[in-house]
């Protein structure tokens, strides 16, 4: 009899809903960051840094200023946005691996509409807008193209989304390198391979109009993303699709739920959230389109997709938690000389310690 | 016959011995108070309905699950086994419901799983099971992979299984529920042998059948009680099955009670008036030279031509895999014919989509209940209306209170037991899953046509009743219905006509007579009459 072991407590119910909300499972995960916090600190110790050091700079890159917490806020929306394309994929059981990827095609495609798309004379915030729609597009199309992949042929779209990862960085790399694309005019040989400075007007406002809390409208529009997520899965039909395709494709297309448009959409939305995160990136942060635009940010968010357990709340901390670790550690790395691999050690630790910890929850609240 | 607890008179010192035993999954009590002695050399029947208990039962003599009140003995000291590991290192030995065996390996190295360590000696091991092979009548090619072989051989491969570890108590459950007449037959001689050999057998079964012709003793549970006992079930078989179900035998249904084996078969078809009044014909679902080829260009099902009329019932008896399983996918739009035509009435279903032949008022009872008919990980009423969600939608959000109200209506209408409309489909009993996916195909608001496949198979007395009934309910407001079954006692009793498939073909057809038996089974057996 497969049936009465299926009783999750009400503790589970409670995890599944809202992700970190329940007690145990609230705390579980904070031991885990301190543990990894710890070891991290031991390491450092080990190579040599003085620890208070190392903190000091930790701390003063990530809380340290306005203009610290503002920047890692802003690289925490990015993480979110693809944690949510993953969450969502996830849910019709499909992997999202290709952040890195959309990311990159949504930098390009709002590079090119910012620059060349004489979008920044236009009124109502079309400026900024249009090289977002753009980076959207971008992104759905890139992630479509995986599950086209996968519906006509079978490829399995953890090989696809990840190949075409590679693809869009190296799209990437040769606008920026051919003066016929994205290059800024060359007027000398020591003009660097990368793009012109995107308008003013294509950049995303402030919310505060000021730059030492250079905080932008990413943020309010992560937030808004993360409630329509959170919806579409938990209240929609849509979501109810999702799920069914995801835990039984075929008995899901005998009760005329259509597979290929169930895929074909999951992994076109996580695409269109990853391209709007690389049109953040671009167009909240960086300005110009450079090689090495991204570097990594499309799989940190995918952990943060990862660790959420497929919970929008779940990505939302991940996320805060990796942005913060960003920031502190690249300061760490240039006021403490700690090694920028260390920080991605630490990374890795608490990645591991979390999921081990997740694993304990599920363990203990079974019983 | 014992009714409650009374205990039996000592025969020998019992091998495995149940005192009080209580087993709870959550704030469901599974078992309640069960206590029951094996003896060595018998063969011990558990009889229930589904939901009895009686698969929690044998997880917790394998192991699987450990008992939340009361105590086992085995071999006189007290029994508490770590895990299933433990219990066949301690000589109990089971086979489940559902196989377990790795389809792309052979025999010999499927036996060979998890009993060696290093090098593996497939010659020893061959030699064992043709060893085994002579003493229990279990002939198998070592050397065979398991997807090559029919059910009744993986179901052999299983016990092997199970009796190379030379255990002293074997317990099967539920294992005659996919095999042919003649395999049971088989199966139950290879338990005679085993208990014969003085090792105890325990079989989980609701086949009355089974029990008359090989019980020693019976338990009955229902609700997770012992509600019946008996030292002699063939003479007080029409008792026990009034404890199973806790009710008349007499006003089982007739079909119910033949196919179980309690009566011999009868005609009985849908309705006494069709007998005098013919009705004029309207024809529903027509099909005309259906071939499927598989993608190795091997025929599968060939040219098939049927019609089916309105109210009336047509039986596709055949061994199992010889093409039943292709036409119903076809007709189900899982599957693209090679040639062929299917219209319902003047629509063309021709490779139409599931969307469109659920749309055109065709409803579909798949076989395979778990893989096609419902996505266990969902709820019951996301299951009951998973193809009409649309209905429950407003500005693409879901009315799930009013999704669990209509669920809810339909669960009663249905007779679906579980904890409420939103209980985890997979935590419903087989029985019941089944009277939920007939429930959603069944209530189909324009149903014309209902296919229904194998739609009794694994289900208790009152589970194939509640389905008969529904099924010739349908057909009585005119629903044309194709009933595909390998029982064909079954189609016997409940079909006005039959059609018997044989490597694809139609050997022949007649009408639902039990006087044509054999001439049925010639024909199945591809010899046309």
């Amino acid at each position: 009899m497969t049936t009465t072991d299926q009783q999750p407590s009400s503790a589970a119910k409670l995890t599944s809903k809202f992700g970190f909300a329940a007690r145990p499972a609230l705390l579980v995960p904070v031991l885990a960051v301190a543990f990894a916090a710890l070891v991290g600190l031991a390491l450092i110790a080990a190579i040599g840094v003085s620890v208070p050091n190392a903190l000091a700079a930790f701390i003063d890159g990530t809380l340290g200023s306005p203009y610290a917490i503002a920047a890692s806020i802003n690289r925490s929306t990015v993480f979110a946005l693809v944690g949510f394309g993953f969450v969502l994929a996830n849910r019709a059981n499909l992997t999202n691996v290709g952040g890195e990827g959309q990311i990159a095609v949504g930098g390009i495609a709002a590079t090119a509409v910012a620059l060349y798309g004489h979008v920044d004379g236009l009124p109502l915030g079309l400026a900024f807008i249009l090289p977002m729609l753009a980076a959207i597009i971008a992104g759905a199309l890139w992630g479509a193209l995986a599950a086209v992949l996968k519906v006509k042929s079978g490829t399995n779209e953890v090989i696809s989304t990840l190949l075409l990862s590679f693809i869009g960085v190296w799209l990437l790399y040769w606008c920026v390198q051919s003066p016929a694309l994205l290059r800024k005019p060359m007027t000398s040989s020591a003009t660097l391979p990368e793009s012109l400075e995107i308008p003013d007007e294509t950049k995303l406002p402030l919310l505060t109009g000021d730059y030492s809390f250079p905080l932008h409208i990413g943020l309010p529009l992560t937030i808004i993303l993360a409630i329509v997520v959170a919806v579409l899965l938990s209240k929609t039909v849509l979501g109810l699709r999702l799920r069914a395709v995801g835990l039984n494709p075929v008995a899901s297309n005998r009760a005329g739920i259509s597979y290929t448009r169930t895929v074909i959409f999951a992994l076109a939305m996580a695409g269109a959230l990853g391209g709007l995160a690389g049109a953040l990136m671009l167009q909240g942060e960086q300005y110009t389109l450079k090689d090495g635009f991204s570097s990594g940010y499309g799989f940190d968010g995918l952990v943060a997709g990862l660790l959420s357990r497929g919970s929008v709340t779940g990505v939302i901390a991940a996320s805060l938690l990796f942005g913060f670790m960003r920031s502190g550690g690249i300061n760490m790395e240039m006021v403490a000389a700690v090694p920028t691999a260390l920080v991605v050690v630490i990374q890795g630790l608490i990645v591991i310690t979390l999921a081990g910890a997740t694993l304990f929850i599920e363990r203990w609240e079974r019983k | 016959m014992n009714m409650a607890s009374a205990p039996a008179e000592i025969v020998a010192e019992p091998l495995l011995s149940l005192s009080a035993i209580t087993k709870r999954f959550g704030n469901f009590t599974a078992l309640s108070d069960v206590s029951l002695d094996i003896r060595p050399g018998e063969i011990h029947c558990i009889l229930g309905e589904n939901g009895a208990g009686k698969s929690t039962l044998c997880n917790l003599i394998f192991g699987v699950h450990r008992p939340d009140g009361g105590s086992m003995r085995y071999r006189g000291a007290s029994f508490q086994p770590s895990g299933p590991a433990d219990s066949l290192a301690q000589g109990i030995a089971m086979v489940h419901q559902h196989f377990s065996l790795v389809p792309d390996m052979s025999v010999v190295d499927n036996v060979l799983l998890g009993r060696q360590r290093g090098l593996l000696n497939r010659a020893e091991c061959a030699r064992q099971l043709e060893k085994l092979a002579v003493d229990y009548g279990l002939p198998l090619d070592p050397f065979a992979k398991i997807e090559d072989l029919s059910v009744g051989e993986r179901q052999r491969v299983e016990i092997v299984k199970c009796l190379i570890r030379d255990p002293s108590l074997f317990v099967l459950d539920e294992p005659t529920a996919v095999l042919l007449p003649d395999e049971i037959a088989a199966l139950l001689d290879v338990c005679h042998r085993v208990a014969s050999s003085g090792r105890a057998v325990v079989l989980v079964t609701h086949k009355l059948a089974e029990i008359k012709k090989i019980a020693d003793r019976v338990t009955v549970l229902r609700g997770g009680r012992v509600v019946a006992t008996s030292d002699k079930p063939a003479a007080e078989i029409d008792a026990l099955v009034r404890a199973m179900i806790q009710g008349n035998v007499d006003t089982l249904d007739q079909s119910a009670a033949s196919i179980l084996g309690l009566e011999p078969v009868k005609h009985i078809g849908h309705g006494t008036e069709n007998d005098n009044t013919p009705k004029t014909k309207v024809e529903a679902l027509q099909i005309d030279g259906l071939t499927v080829r598989d993608y190795q260009g091997v025929t599968r099902l060939d040219n098939f031509t049927l019609t089916v009329d309105r109210g009336e019932i047509v039986g596709v008896a055949g061994v199992e895999g010889n093409g039943q399983s292709e036409l119903t996918a076809v007709l189900a739009g899982m599957m693209t014919p090679s040639e062929g035509k299917i219209y319902l009435g003047d629509i063309n279903l021709t490779a139409k989509s599931p969307k469109e032949i659920t749309a055109a008022g065709v409803g579909i009872v798949p076989e395979d209940r778990h893989a096609v008919g419902c996505v266990t990980g969902m709820s019951l009423a996301e299951n009951i209306y998973l193809n009409r969600l649309d209905e429950f939608t407003r500005f693409g959000f879901l009315q799930r209170s009013a999704l669990e109200r209509e669920a809810a209506a339909l669960m009663q209408r249905f007779d679906v037991r579980a904890r409420g409309p939103g209980a985890l489909f997979s935590s419903l009993s087989g029985g019941n899953q089944q009277k939920a996916v007939l429930a959603r195909e069944i209530t189909l608001p324009n149903l014309t046509c209902l296919v229904a496949a194998q739609p009794t198979r694994g289900l208790d007395v009152g589970a194939v009743a509640a389905v008969y009934s529904h099924i010739r309910a349908a057909c009585e407001r005119g629903v044309a219905i194709l009933l595909v079954s390998s029982e064909l006692d079954e189609l016997l009793t409940v079909a006005d006509r039959i059609v018997v498939l044989y490597r694809g073909r139609i050997m022949g057809s007649c009408v639902a007579d039990p006087d044509r038996r054999e001439a049925i089974g010639a024909m199945m057996a591809g010899q046309p009459q």
